[in-house]
């Protein structure tokens, strides 16, 4: 499902224990989930990206809309990278699967374009490898730890 | 930070998309979970739904600061609310508001088993946040709102009489606003029980009918004196599931005589219940509906509340005005009416419950009733038809409370049902504080003991 290109929330906390949190407009995971990028515009994310660089602490949640499918990964040892033109295939990738899951739910690909807009040279990236998964579909049971990844 | 009011995110707190919020546990992890329910309190408050016992409800009962991150329907402009958790209610009108309108999101999304409201959790805002970012034109503002709150004021402002303060608030709706099918319910305090006074749009009137204080979206709005809107409507709230239910409790229904039927849409998807305020008293419920989901706006709640607000005042203005002395002074000659002529109506008065039936059919009861029983005694005794509200709320058997007894509401009551059931009756204003009954038929009164 994380994949396929799903809704992706990323969110890490100050020194404070603040709160930082913004939708990422893009997501790359590696062929056994074993690492994941997701790509956020600088211009909406300037305070989650100086608390992830301070701490290296992330929470992701990834979401199907149509079903509530959710999951959510934390790490503490998340790195922040620069995004290069190799980034690009995988950003129109997760844009087009997009558009196709929230069409599912009654929304216009233009919608969905202008919620997950970006120019390539104001995003950054977040590189992480999981180290908690929780089943976080809504419910009672949610928060239930999937697996921890050693 | 570009810092905006709470106001420009009501859009985004409609539950067409829902919100994210993000909390940090003591030893700094972050944590992310989806809420069904982030609820406009006042421009410095917010409500979040509590459901379940989970990683958040821990977080923000250890540090209370919360982020959240919202989305507008139209215009996919991103907010960010941040926040300082304060408190959590378990009853009141903002819980009972949030309640209804959860039931309504969670069948919506088909998942009305798992979605209980536990609580409101209150937070203060301490910074509302338009994100950058390149959203869509948003569509055409509703500029007619305000032209049409003000055609509604001035046809309120211009109402001399119960009946056409409510007869100027219905047009309201129906003219200005569109709503097809709406009600005024008024409430009885000594009974705890809602009398539709007034309606549109529906096969019958249903003008009689009752709601008990606190059954469904009508009876929540009185009880708690809050608005509460649903978009998609679910069984948990339709009155009459609460009817049959009730119903079936008792076992085999017994056939009341007197149940006037509740007139509302047999298939509501949208809901509006906005309660009739003046002071620290309910008067009553303005209520409209609609066939199709998500009908009704903040800003129709908006509009309907400020409605409500200017009905209630004229509805206690008419109450308090000043009446004329013992015996009514001709303010209209008596029409010259031809001697009654046909067969007697036969009118029978069961004072166990003030209940009055004619021709064997069932007309009023209650408060109303008796008014009418007294009215048919005079007339009879006296030959008088002309009567002002002084002498019933001097009458100790009327059962009229002493403060906020609703006369002239219970006078229109039963010149409505008079004019559906027995236009032969006839109960018409002939001043402030004062009507005439004129009756077109003779009549044979009997009473029934119990």
């Amino acid at each position: 499902m994380m994949a396929r290109g799903v809704s992706v929330i990323v969110s890490s906390c100050g020194p404070d224990l603040t709160p930082s949190l913004m939708r990422a407009v893009g997501s790359q995971v590696g062929p056994q989930g074993e690492q994941i990028t997701v790509f956020l515009n600088r211009g909406q994310s300037a305070q989650l990206l100086r608390d992830v660089a301070r701490s290296g602490r992330v929470a992701v949640v990834f979401s199907e809309p149509h079903s509530h499918r959710t999951v959510q990964l934390k790490s503490n040892a998340a790195r922040l990278r620069e995004v290069t033109p190799d980034d690009a295939p995988a950003l129109q990738r997760y844009l087009q699967a997009m558009q196709g899951e929230l069409g599912l739910i009654g929304f216009t690909p233009d919608f969905a374009s202008a919620m997950l807009a970006y120019r390539l040279e104001d995003l950054s990236a977040i590189t992480f490898a999981p180290e908690q998964a929780f089943d976080q579909t809504p419910g009672p049971l949610a928060g239930q730890p999937l697996r921890v990844v050693p | 930070m570009n810092r905006v009011g709470l106001g420009e995110v009501r859009p985004c707190l409609e539950g067409v998309i829902p919100a994210i919020m993000a909390t940090t546990a003591a030893d700094g992890t972050p944590n992310v979970a989806y809420i069904s329910q982030v609820f406009h309190v006042d421009e410095r408050h917010v409500a979040l739904s509590f459901q379940f016992f989970n990683k958040t409800r821990r977080n923000i009962l250890e540090h209370p600061r919360a982020t959240v991150l919202l989305l507008h329907p139209v215009t996919a402009q991103f907010y960010r609310l941040h926040l300082r958790y304060l408190r959590t209610e378990t009853g009141g009108p903002v819980f009972e508001s949030m309640k209804a309108q959860l039931a309504g999101i969670a069948s919506h999304s088909g998942m009305a088993s798992v979605f209980v409201l536990r609580g409101s959790d209150i937070y203060e805002v301490l910074d509302t946040e338009r994100v950058d970012g390149q959203p869509l034109p948003g569509g055409a503002p509703r500029c007619s709102l305000l032209g049409a709150l003000r055609r509604g004021s001035e046809r309120l402002a211009r109402a001399t009489t119960l009946d056409e303060a409510l007869e100027a608030t219905l047009q309201t709706l129906e003219l200005d606003m569109d709503i097809a099918h709406a009600m005024v319910l008024i409430l009885d305090p000594a009974t705890q029980r809602l009398y539709t006074v007034a309606s549109r749009g529906y096969a019958t009137s249903g003008v009689g009918s009752e709601i008990a204080l606190g059954d469904g979206v009508i009876g929540v709005a009185a009880r708690e004196g809050t608005p509460v809107r649903i978009m998609h409507m679910t069984s948990a709230y339709l009155y009459s599931q609460a009817v049959r239910i009730g119903l079936e409790d008792r076992g085999l229904a017994p056939v009341d005589m007197t149940e006037i039927p509740y007139p509302g849409l047999p298939e509501p998807h949208s809901q509006l219940a906005v309660p009739l305020r003046s002071g620290d008293r309910v008067l009553g419920v303005l209520f409209v509906e609609s066939p199709q989901d998500l009908r009704f706006s903040f800003e129709d709640e908006d509009l309907l509340v400020t409605l409500a607000g200017q009905l209630a005042a004229a509805i206690d203005l008419m109450q308090e005005t000043p009446e004329a002395g013992d015996h009514p002074a001709d303010g209209t000659p008596a029409p010259v009416v031809a001697p009654p002529q046909g067969p007697a109506l036969q009118v029978r008065y069961y004072p166990a419950n003030h209940s009055v039936f004619i021709n064997n059919a069932y007309l009023i009861k209650g408060v109303a009733g008796a008014i009418l029983w007294k009215l048919l005694q005079v007339h009879r005794s006296e030959g008088r038809e002309e009567f002002c509200n002084r002498e019933l709320r001097l009458d100790p058997r009327l059962g009229l409370p002493d403060v906020a007894d609703n006369l002239e509401a219970r006078l229109l009551l039963l010149s409505r049902r008079l004019q559906e059931q027995c236009p032969a009756l006839h109960i018409e204003k002939t001043g402030r504080g004062r009507f005439r009954l004129q009756l077109g038929a003779a009549v044979d009164l009997q009473t029934v003991a119990a």
